[in-house]
């Protein structure tokens, strides 16, 4: 009994230790841009001793963050629509279709996986520029795509093959195609794993950095994260507007990740329980 | 009106497991087939290839004298009912059963005229908003029926569907079954491992073992004249006794049955050139009988083990090297290690080839019976 609640206590200080490293720093963000900079320096973690809010209403009456956040907008969208019109067709295809070598087909999408994008800015600064989407929102969006299929087909499949044979069976007598089993039954079915997929692809690109700053070159292509270097570097160490500015641009993904949540934790943990 | 064939009909999955070896079959329109064997028999298998959803390997499946080989289930004008269901969980019920009707282009009026009767012949109006999930095992089993009625096809297919339902479920399902038969005189053909399912719902049982015709006939045929030993052992419950037993011939047939000689009054296939064979017997038909020993099949025996299963009692003794069951009313006073006289009904017997398997007995008064084919 004793041991019970010393394991229950030990996981209670665990989990509030690993919210603390995600909550603290982002509290400390979000008030930090209500803080003057000699404040916070001295309180870093603390509530602010007087409320500044013109740091965060310089941050909205400057223009460009809107065209930044829009520039984010429509890549992050592109994105995670491509990705998952490609990654769930594919990964049907895998799930259902036996053909000649699909399983070496399928390892080749999955080797994609183990490729970090950082190792190939050189061949494919080449390939966009041959391509000439140099300086496009696509140029940004179609190699996040490519590099987000790998895992996203592999979520995919694994969420395909759990849904009963049978249902396909079934449908088959019915009537239905491969094309329209996959509209009509997989992808209605499928909303958990779409979230989550959803989620890990718009985070991915809503944060991405080093993507946008190889292709894009104007100014009015610049999605948020670009921005901010060039608001750090017209500021200096003006700590503060820079934490406002960040809290306004991460809080799109958080309010997507909160509608988001609770389909992801079905998504992942799908079929590991008989429903 | 469709009449269903199959012709040599072959499976054979890669690394040559042979499922389904050379199966024919004619059914006739309106008829209500059930295809019973063991797990692995190839049942299972035989329907799906009649669906469409397996690949023919060899032969052919004809439905109205029309080749289904290469057809895409749609085409073949059959609905089908699973074990599982297999109900679209993201859709409620009206839209379960209208699901096929919307694939195939209908209006929305007259989806609506076709769903609502079926929906009231199965009592499902009050459900039709409802998602499978909030349904129980029999009304998601009847949404299943609905969705395959719907389509009003030539063929009902029928994938073991009872069984995941407890068993009162089973019973009341399987009268409704049956009902919506008579009712709709369609051509079906049901699959399951159950024996009194196909006993109780079959025009005609087609019972499979290994992937072959064991036997085709009626359930009495099946039950009274099982063609092999196969069938007799599949077929009741408690199952057959089969006494290993010598057979001669001088002045009709004898057998030696735990060192009693038995004149056998019926006829012994006069093929018949071996002298071992097997006796069967059921157990319904030994009899315990007060003091009869002038009739030759009165046996005595010990009573080893006794049961009581409410309307009877079933026991075990022996003959001879072995075990023998039998059932009788409950009303008989029997205890366990008395002696009994057991009266076995000679127009029951069975005998089988050890060889073959194929029974080579005819009793005396008994109709022609059926040989498999």
């Amino acid at each position: 009994m004793l041991a019970m609640r010393r394991i229950s206590w030990g996981k209670y200080i665990f989990l509030i230790l690993v919210a603390g490293f995600v909550l603290v720093p982002m509290f400390a963000t979000v008030l930090g841009g209500f803080k003057s900079l000699g404040e916070l320096r001295t309180n870093p973690f603390g509530l602010p001793d007087v409320w500044e809010f013109e740091y965060y209403a310089q941050v909205f009456a400057d223009g460009s963050i809107w065209l930044l956040m829009k520039n984010s907008l429509i890549i992050a969208f592109f994105s995670v629509l491509l990705t998952i019109i490609i990654g769930t067709m594919t990964a049907f295809t895998f799930s259902h279709i036996k053909f000649a070598g699909y399983k070496y087909i399928y390892n080749y999408f999955l080797i994609g996986m183990m490729f970090p994008a950082a190792a190939a800015i050189l061949p494919l600064f080449l390939k966009i520029r041959d391509l000439g989407l140099l300086d496009s929102l696509s140029g940004v969006v179609i190699p996040q795509v490519a590099f987000g299929l790998g895992f996203s087909i592999l979520l995919f499949r694994t969420f395909f093959e759990q849904l009963p044979a049978e249902l396909f069976d079934a449908a088959r007598v019915d009537g239905c195609s491969y094309i329209k089993f996959y509209w009509h039954v997989i992808l209605p079915l499928s909303t958990p794993i779409l979230a989550t997929v959803g989620v890990f692809v718009l985070v991915a690109s809503w944060n991405n950095y080093l993507l946008p700053l190889l292709v894009l070159n104007t100014e009015q292509q610049y999605p948020w994260t670009l921005g901010i270097m060039q608001y750090r570097g017209e500021y200096g160490i003006e700590w503060n507007r820079i934490l406002a500015y960040v809290t306004v641009t991460i809080s799109p993904a958080i309010i997507f990740f909160l509608f988001a949540q609770k389909y992801i934790v079905e998504g992942l943990t799908g079929g590991a329980v008989k429903g | 009106m469709a009449s269903v064939e199959f012709k040599h009909v072959e499976k054979v999955y890669s690394g040559n497991v042979h499922t389904v070896k050379d199966f024919n079959l004619k059914i006739n329109d309106g008829e209500f087939i059930v295809f019973l064997g063991p797990s692995g028999c190839g049942k299972s298998t035989t329907l799906r290839m009649l669906a469409g959803l397996e690949d023919i390997s060899g032969g052919e499946i004809l439905i109205n004298n029309k080749v289904m080989n290469e057809l895409e289930p749609i085409e073949r004008d059959i609905a089908m009912v699973f074990q599982s269901y297999a109900l679209y969980p993201h859709m409620s019920v009206y839209q379960n059963i209208a699901f096929a009707l919307k694939l195939a282009g209908m209006s929305k009026a007259e989806i609506d005229e076709k769903v609502r009767p079926v929906a009231d012949m199965l009592q499902l109006t009050p459900l039709l908003d409802r998602k499978p999930k909030a349904l129980s095992g029999g009304q998601r089993q009847r949404v299943a029926m609905g969705r395959a009625m719907v389509r009003t096809p030539e063929v009902f297919l029928f994938d073991e569907p009872l069984s995941n339902l407890d068993a009162k479920l089973r019973n009341s399902m399987r009268a409704e079954i049956k009902a919506l038969h008579k009712k709709m005189k369609k051509t079906t053909i049901y699959v399951t491992h159950d024996q009194v399912e196909a006993m109780t719902l079959a025009d005609r049982i087609v019972i499979l073992r290994d992937g072959k015709v064991e036997q085709v006939g009626t359930p009495r045929e099946i039950y009274h004249s099982p063609a092999n030993k196969f069938v007799a052992g599949f077929i009741g419950s408690p199952a057959m006794n089969f006494i290993p037993v010598a057979l001669s011939k001088q002045e009709g047939w004898h057998v030696d049955l735990a060192g009693q000689n038995l004149n056998l009054l019926g006829d012994v296939d006069d093929n018949q050139t071996n002298t071992k064979a097997t006796l069967g017997i059921r157990p319904c038909d030994i009899h315990i009988t007060p003091d009869l020993l002038s009739n030759p099949l009165v046996i005595k025996g010990k009573v080893e083990n006794l049961e009581l299963l409410g309307s009877t009692i079933q026991l075990t003794s022996r003959l001879g090297e072995s075990q023998i069951t039998v059932e009788a009313p409950s009303s008989h006073i029997v205890n366990e290690d008395d002696e009994a006289n057991f009266y076995i009904d000679e127009s029951r017997l069975h005998m089988f080839n050890d060889q073959s398997g194929l029974s080579i007995y005819k009793p005396k008064g008994k109709p022609e019976s059926v040989v498999s084919q």
